[in-house]
């Protein structure tokens, strides 16, 4: 064969070769660590920040804004309005994460002096962080926080132009962050916010979003337990309301307590728009596990033994039948990764080497190829049985 | 505390298909490995993600060299041999071409395809069948010479078409086959995969491309590229190699010109004879050596002397009607408005709008891909790192918003639907998406260009020249067989054979 003649065609080889080691001799002995697209990336996403307490407000009789600045003084890393942020805080020994949708919006942690908020409300006995956070946190506390996290937020190639928030209780403040973002020219959408409360007193952020006084953003108040000189909407956030205030094309984000979702998730059947159109905040933790279908109710009272690998380590502790692998792991103080404790960003996946576990079929995000092999989100896992389970070094 | 041994055999660094690849073949052969991987799952970007319930595809379009139960090609038989076995789908077609006056699928065997370009181009099938039984024969040769190197002149009898053509570029070489432009439009689609025009991309490269793309066809496996990965890892660790995830290596230790660990973000200081990284030379090299002045001025120049290569721009989403109410017909469509490569390559260093789109709809090489009633439906270009270089944190969002667009207004001109009234999810995956979860230089996945000056050839040739530093090797898409998940796993058993000949080597020199 021939492609040029005999000597070109059989001196190819040596031919590239020079033009290698050629080039090589040609170049610069300067070391070159220019990796501006890994910079960016890690500016978007630097993963834990030392954060500080720099404010505490109240936005409502019931609930508090906690302001955060970064401890190092560097820029905060941007994010979309509706994101939330893992919170690490350490009480009684414990570190324990929480996930709070930022109430603030985007441009706020860009600015100079630049600042990122979540709001808090009091619980009603059922959330020792919550009331961690309105009474133990304070003016100048330290704690690490990643930010950025989530899916909830407005993607305008496949969103609505119009946005109908359907928010119940502290399911405000994504949408609080959103409506900043619009209100500051830096978010093209229009926002419909249909705020359920139960009483004026329990309304959260009511007069920081009033004040906004932008006609792209307009917020409804819905109270379930009005008094009789109460003007505006009573009742539930029911199809009839959410058609009523619908206008054209329209997507629906909802965020609220769990009950909101099994009620929502019926009267969204009712206003028959396409699946794409509706896009529900994540579940949240599980308030009762023993409640979900197929939950085993005879091992509610049990306690095994879960065998924990680190690497070559091995720790044995307590582990309860109903709660999840992620809580054992932080009462006994060993440290996992975790952010959305709701199932879906797969920070905490933990192998299971053997035993039984239950997984919360609403905070199932698995991977399939994950399942097969026995892999868990530990955060929506629940021991049934003794386990030996392996996670990361942290 | 204590969470590792004393002391491992081979430390790798990266648990995607190259590390695994290594520490799958070391573990065989009875070394301690552990492999330390940032993230907390394995592969890289050979991974899925869980978006609103449903499982997608990160970034496998097509798997290369897995060939049919049975008649296993390299990569397929090496799995197979690891005792990796993975559910393989086997690709419908080797792609619809959507070019310039052209509209045509084709399909994987190398009669059937010339038939095929033949009944669009008539009179071509002998000439195109003569280029690609020459591209196979080059094939072969590239797949024996790399396990059974020889002489210059026995080479010369036994390999000459590898021989004769090694000095060309892929458009020296066509250009002698006097092809109609349309028969050679239709051969080229698949250079983005391999990232360089003809003019600069090696003949050997272009063979080894279509004699195995266009020869066996193409495969993914059931669960997506995840389900490689994790049998992969699972069975790493099946065969004793410890795998530590969230584990980011910062240095690796080197003293009087050998390895001897690395030093992790959490401070551990970890022991090793030999070291496998998988991070880019560039980063090693400039970074990550301790202390840094074991590093010799010719690494330096070795990788200043290189070009990087493509990155990746994916708009991935799931639509809410079954592809075909879409008018999406094909597992792969390449969409170009030329098929000039070396004009297309100079517009992969902007920012868009981009000339050439390859799309995949995962549902016609698996049907259970998505729920019933939807399809998965991605839109790719290969950028060069150069355009996304420039793009700062606040302009990301921007640009990455604009190019995405573009990208799916262009496929919905041509499938005549407004793909944007059917997006149930969509993830854009960008150059910095891939840094954020790779730690990959520059976001860059297909290594270092394969061109005339840095042929696969001659990387072969001073390939051991290049090994700097004692006991320090690298595995992944910057290495000889350069990118893409076929060749990942080339590379990451290159790296392997490399430390076990330098144990016997060693073993020989004590007796």
């Amino acid at each position: 064969m021939k492609i040029k003649g005999f000597l070109q065609d059989v001196g190819g080889a040596s031919r590239v070769t020079k033009a290698r080691l050629t080039a090589f001799e040609d170049a610069s002995e300067k070391p070159v660590a220019d990796d501006p697209i890994g910079r960016v990336a890690r500016e978007w996403h630097p993963g834990k920040l030392e954060l500080v307490v720099d404010r505490i407000y109240p936005v409502s009789p019931t609930a508090k804004t906690v302001r955060f600045v970064r401890a190092d003084g560097q820029k905060l890393p941007p994010f979309y309005a509706g994101q939330f942020i893992s919170l690490a805080f350490h009480i009684n020994g414990e570190t324990v994460t929480r996930p709070y949708s930022l109430s603030s919006a985007p441009f706020e942690a860009r600015q100079e002096k630049g600042f990122v908020e979540i709001t808090v409300r009091r619980s009603k006995g059922d959330g020792f962080i919550a009331d961690y956070v309105n009474s133990e946190l304070k003016v100048g506390d330290r704690l690490l926080g990643n930010l950025g996290l989530g899916q909830f937020y407005y993607e305008p190639l496949r969103d609505a132009k119009h946005v109908m928030a359907l928010a119940g209780g502290v399911g405000i403040t994504p949408f609080a962050s959103m409506a900043k973002e619009i209100a500051h020219g830096t978010l093209d959408m229009d926002l419909t916010i249909l705020y359920g409360s139960v009483s004026p007193d329990d309304i959260i952020l009511k007069d920081q979003l009033a004040g906004l006084n932008c006609d792209r953003v307009k917020v409804v108040h819905v109270l379930s337990g009005a008094d009789e000189g109460w003007t505006g909407e009573r009742g539930f956030l029911s199809a009839e309301l959410i058609r009523k205030y619908t206008k054209g094309d329209t997507s629906y984000f909802i965020c609220g307590p769990q009950a909101m979702y099994t009620f929502l998730r019926e009267e969204i059947k009712k206003l028959n728009v396409p699946a794409r159109r509706v896009r529900f905040e994540v579940f949240g933790q599980a308030k009762d596990i023993t409640a979900f279908p197929g939950y085993p109710q005879e091992k509610k009272g049990e306690t095994y033994t879960l065998t924990v690998r680190r690497g070559i380590h091995e720790d044995r502790i307590p582990a309860r039948a109903t709660e999840s692998l992620v809580v054992a792991l932080e009462r006994a103080n060993i440290a996992i990764d975790t952010a959305c404790r709701s199932g879906e960003c797969g920070f905490c996946r933990t192998k299971v080497l053997s035993g039984d576990y239950y997984v919360c079929p609403e905070n199932d995000g698995r991977r399939g190829a994950d399942r097969d092999f026995g892999y868990v989100h530990a955060c929506a896992a629940y021991p049934l049985s003794d386990m030996t389970i392996k996670i990361p070094i942290e | 505390m204590k969470f590792y041994k004393d002391h491992y055999d081979v430390i790798v660094i990266g648990g995607a298909l190259a590390g695994l690849s290594s520490a799958l073949m070391l573990a065989d052969k009875g070394l301690d490995v552990l492999v330390l991987e940032r993230h907390n799952l394995p592969g890289g970007i050979a991974t899925s993600f869980v978006r609103g319930g449903i499982e997608i595809e990160a970034a496998l379009h097509e798997m290369m060299s897995i060939g049919p139960a049975g008649n296993r090609l390299k990569v397929g038989k090496f799995l197979e041999d690891m005792g990796v076995n993975v559910d393989w789908l086997k690709v419908p077609e080797a792609y619809h071409a959507s070019l310039p006056g052209i509209e045509v699928t084709l399909h994987p065997g190398l009669e059937t395809f010339a038939r095929e370009v033949d009944k669009e181009v008539p009179g071509t099938y002998d000439k195109v069948l003569k280029l690609l039984n020459l591209c196979h024969t080059v094939f072969d040769s590239v797949n024996e010479l790399s396990i059974h190197p020889m002489s210059k002149p026995l080479m010369l009898l036994k390999h000459e078409a590898f021989v004769k053509t090694a000095g060309y570029s892929t458009a020296e070489v066509m250009n002698t086959f006097d092809l109609p432009q349309k028969a050679r439009d239709l051969l080229a689609p698949y250079w983005i995969y391999v990232g360089s025009g003809f003019r600069d991309l090696p003949f050997t490269i272009f063979s080894v491309l279509m004699a195995d793309y266009i020869g066996y066809g193409s495969y993914i496996p059931r669960k997506f590229s995840h389900e490689m990965s994790l049998k992969m890892a699972e069975r790493a660790e099946a065969m004793g190699v410890q795998i530590e995830y969230r584990q980011h290596v910062e240095k690796i230790l080197v003293k009087d010109g050998h390895v001897y660990g690395v030093r992790t973000a959490r401070g551990d200081e970890i022991h090793a004879d030999y070291v496998i990284s998988a991070p880019y030379p560039n980063k090693v090299y400039t970074s990550m050596i301790e202390p840094i002045s074991e590093v010799p001025a010719k690494a330096l120049k070795m990788v200043n002397g290189r070009r990087l290569s493509l990155t990746a721009f994916s708009v991935i989403m799931i639509l809410d009607k079954p592809a075909k109410e879409l008018n999406i017909r094909d597992y792969s469509i390449f969409r170009g408005d030329t098929m000039d490569t070396d004009e297309l390559y100079r517009d992969l260093a902007g920012l868009g709008p981009y000339r050439y789109l390859t799309c995949i709809c995962h549902n016609y090489g698996n049907p259970d891909a998505t729920p019933e009633g939807t399809c998965s439906f991605s839109i790719t270009t290969l950028p060069r790192v150069d355009g996304w270089k420039t793009v700062s944190a606040d302009e990301y969002d921007a640009v990455k918003h604009r190019v995405a667009e573009q990208m799916i207004d262009d496929m919905s001109r041509y499938f005549g639907v407004n793909l944007r009234d059917h997006i149930l999810e969509i993830v854009i995956e960008t150059p910095m998406t891939v840094a954020h979860y790779t730690g990959m230089w520059n976001g860059c996945i297909y290594g270092y260009a394969h061109t005339m000056e840095d042929h696969i050839v001659a990387r072969l040739q001073t390939a051991e020249a290049e090994r700097f530093i004692g006991g320090l090797e690298f595995a992944g898409a910057h290495q000889i067989s350069g990118d893409g998940m076929g060749p990942a796993v080339t590379n990451g058993r290159k790296a392997a054979k490399n430390v076990l000949d330098d144990i016997k080597a060693k073993k020989e020199a004590v007796k």
